[in-house]
């Protein structure tokens, strides 16, 4: 097979030169290039996806913290398990503190991991639309965190029935179906924040410090004054996101959220993905 | 002796232009050739025609022009070394070429496209640009993996270019934080292989391997310029790239300073002589009778 049969809009087939004339080229270095691989189309999101995916999980930093996340979501049903009345929403909801501290944390490290290693210099050769990779490496933390907050719910079931034969207490069966719906959404946002400000920063540690931070942040905001107070009630994600686990959500609290997200969310998300667009990758 | 580079720039514009890009035979009179060789609708405006082309590229960084009118073609079937010392704007020209870099003016096209418009780019041309950023974590195997799963290949193609680069099975399967420089060079010329490209842009693919090594990555590139390919192999060492390309492209502060094959540009006093000249106005070489590369090298850096 000649290079120009080969790639079917080749240019040497273009420009015709004494290479190109000899079919007898063409050699063993091209080895078996088939699969779906199709130099005229662009590279289908799926793909884009199934690779970020693996990459999370594809060094040992990645795939400790994935480990460790789900070490901590049943550590921590059990945990709770073991003292209070056994409740399946209740235990399940122990979890929320794993996840809220290492969400954010794998969503940070999937955004920053490119920078850090350059490995950009790589990814972004093969995909240069870069707004399809940040969209690639946006969707498994966010999947991670519905999965994580349904394997809680999981883990807690068992761990209820446990607690109510072994301590002899009527275990407490009832899960409103929105107060799973809005502690998922609320696992979902947090990833979302890890990812908007390690897109923003590219920088795993700041973006880490920041994350783990804010919650101490807004504790002292909150106490300084009624413009600090307005503050914290606005903007403080991790409280304007509570309401969303009672299932009776004002518009009020619903503008809070709004708000709230936008600022730790959209906005940061936008302005890192206008950085990435735009920056030399050396 | 800079109208003599402009002088064989211009030269080798037109012989480049004329599509007779098969450098190693004794080079054909350029006035044999001069209409230029104009194929179809793919080749849009200008010159040049080249599966890699430069077109007036600058680059300007704050006060510092890092590329200077940067232009130069590179033709199907030949090895061309984009060849100056440290800090020349090698490695930002071919940034640029690649799309990771905005050109201040100027465009770079590979196949006649800009790289970033291309669909799937890394099918049809190969690039290395820093064998050094990897993932230390990952084991050669993988990065080649996440490679062609990228690019919708079959995992036996990364058997395939392990196997053309000389890695063995059990270094693959190794961590790249334990690999010398001279295997994460093959790793990387293996993960530029993958689509089988028909251009290849390679940054400084020699630095790091042995005597062996650069053997084979000459017979390796001849090989793939034979069957077709346009190669761009930037170095800083002269000797290097004496040995596996067949045209030079010389670059200092920006500026192309001259270009033609390995012998026109020696003219009779050897590729050294003529390296040192050119660029010991440009740079703070001692610009006699040392090795340049490594004089100009430790000059600039």
């Amino acid at each position: 097979m000649t290079r120009a049969g080969h790639h079917p809009h080749d240019i040497t087939r273009a420009t015709p030169s004494p290479v190109t004339e000899d079919d007898t080229l063409d050699a063993t270095v091209n080895g078996t290039v088939n699969g779906t691989a199709n130099a005229d189309r662009p590279i289908p999101f799926r793909r884009l996806l199934a690779v970020e995916a693996r990459k999370l999980v594809d060094t040992r930093s990645g795939m400790i913290i994935t480990l460790v996340m789900v070490g901590l979501v049943v550590a921590s049903v059990v945990a709770r398990g073991a003292v209070v009345r056994p409740k399946p929403q209740t235990l399940a909801g122990t979890a929320g503190i794993a996840l809220g501290t290492l969400l954010p944390v794998l969503a940070i490290l999937t955004m920053t991991g490119e920078w850090t290693h350059r490995t950009a210099l790589t990814t972004f050769v093969l995909e240069p639309r870069r707004h399809r990779v940040l969209a690639a490496k946006s969707v498994p933390p966010l999947v991670a965190a519905v999965a994580l907050s349904l394997f809680a719910m999981l883990v807690a079931v068992p761990v209820t029935a446990v607690v109510a034969e072994v301590g002899g207490i009527p275990a407490d069966w009832d899960v409103q179906p929105i107060w799973l719906l809005g502690w998922t959404g609320v696992n979902v946002l947090v990833a979302a924040q890890g990812l908007a400000l390690g897109a923003l920063l590219l920088n795993a540690p700041a973006a880490i410090v920041i994350s783990l931070t804010t919650p101490v942040l807004w504790a002292v905001v909150g106490r300084l004054g009624p413009v600090g107070a307005a503050l914290a009630e606005w903007l403080d994600l991790n409280t304007t996101c509570a309401p969303l686990t009672s299932g009776d959500m004002t518009w009020g609290e619903g503008a809070r959220l709004a708000t709230s997200a936008v600022f730790w969310i959209v906005i940061p998300m936008a302005a890192g993905l206008v950085r990435l667009l735009r920056k030399e990758v050396t | 002796m800079d109208r003599t580079g402009q002088v064989l720039a211009t030269w080798v514009d037109l012989w480049t232009a004329a599509g007779i890009a098969e450098t190693r035979k004794a080079a054909p009179r350029v006035e044999t050739h001069r209409t230029p060789v104009r194929c179809g609708g793919a080749r849009p405006r200008g010159a040049l025609s080249g599966m890699i082309e430069f077109r007036h590229v600058s680059k300007i960084y704050g006060k510092v022009r890092a590329l200077d009118d940067v232009t130069f073609a590179v033709g199907p079937g030949s090895v061309t070394g984009f060849l100056g010392p440290n800090g020349a704007g090698k490695s930002t020209a071919l940034r640029v070429l690649v799309g990771l870099s905005r050109p201040s003016s100027g465009s770079a096209t590979v196949l006649g496209l800009p790289y970033a418009e291309m669909a799937c780019p890394g099918l049809r041309a190969g690039t290395l640009l820093d064998a050094g950023a990897r993932h230390p974590g990952r084991t050669g195997r993988e990065v080649l993996t996440l490679g062609a799963m990228t690019l919708g290949l079959p995992r036996t193609r990364v058997g395939e270019v392990l196997d053309l680069v000389g890695l063995t099975e059990r270094e693959s399967r190794r961590r790249i934080g334990g690999y010398s420089l001279g295997m994460r060079q093959r790793l990387g010329i293996a993960h530029a292989l993958l689509g089988d490209p028909e251009v290849l842009i390679l940054d400084e693919p020699a630095n790091g391997l042995d005597p062996q090594g650069i053997h084979w990555m000459r017979l390796l590139l001849r090989h793939l310029a034979d069957s077709g390919c346009a190669v761009l192999l930037s170095s800083h060492l002269l000797h290097e790239v004496e040995q596996v390309a067949d045209r030079i492209v010389m670059i200092g502060r920006g500026r192309v300073l001259a270009q033609g094959t390995v012998e026109e540009l020696s003219r009779g006093r050897g590729l050294e002589q003529t390296f040192l000249e050119l660029t010991a106005h440009t740079d703070r070489s001692p610009g006699t009778g040392t090795f340049p590369g490594v004089d100009a090298g430790r000059g600039a850096a």
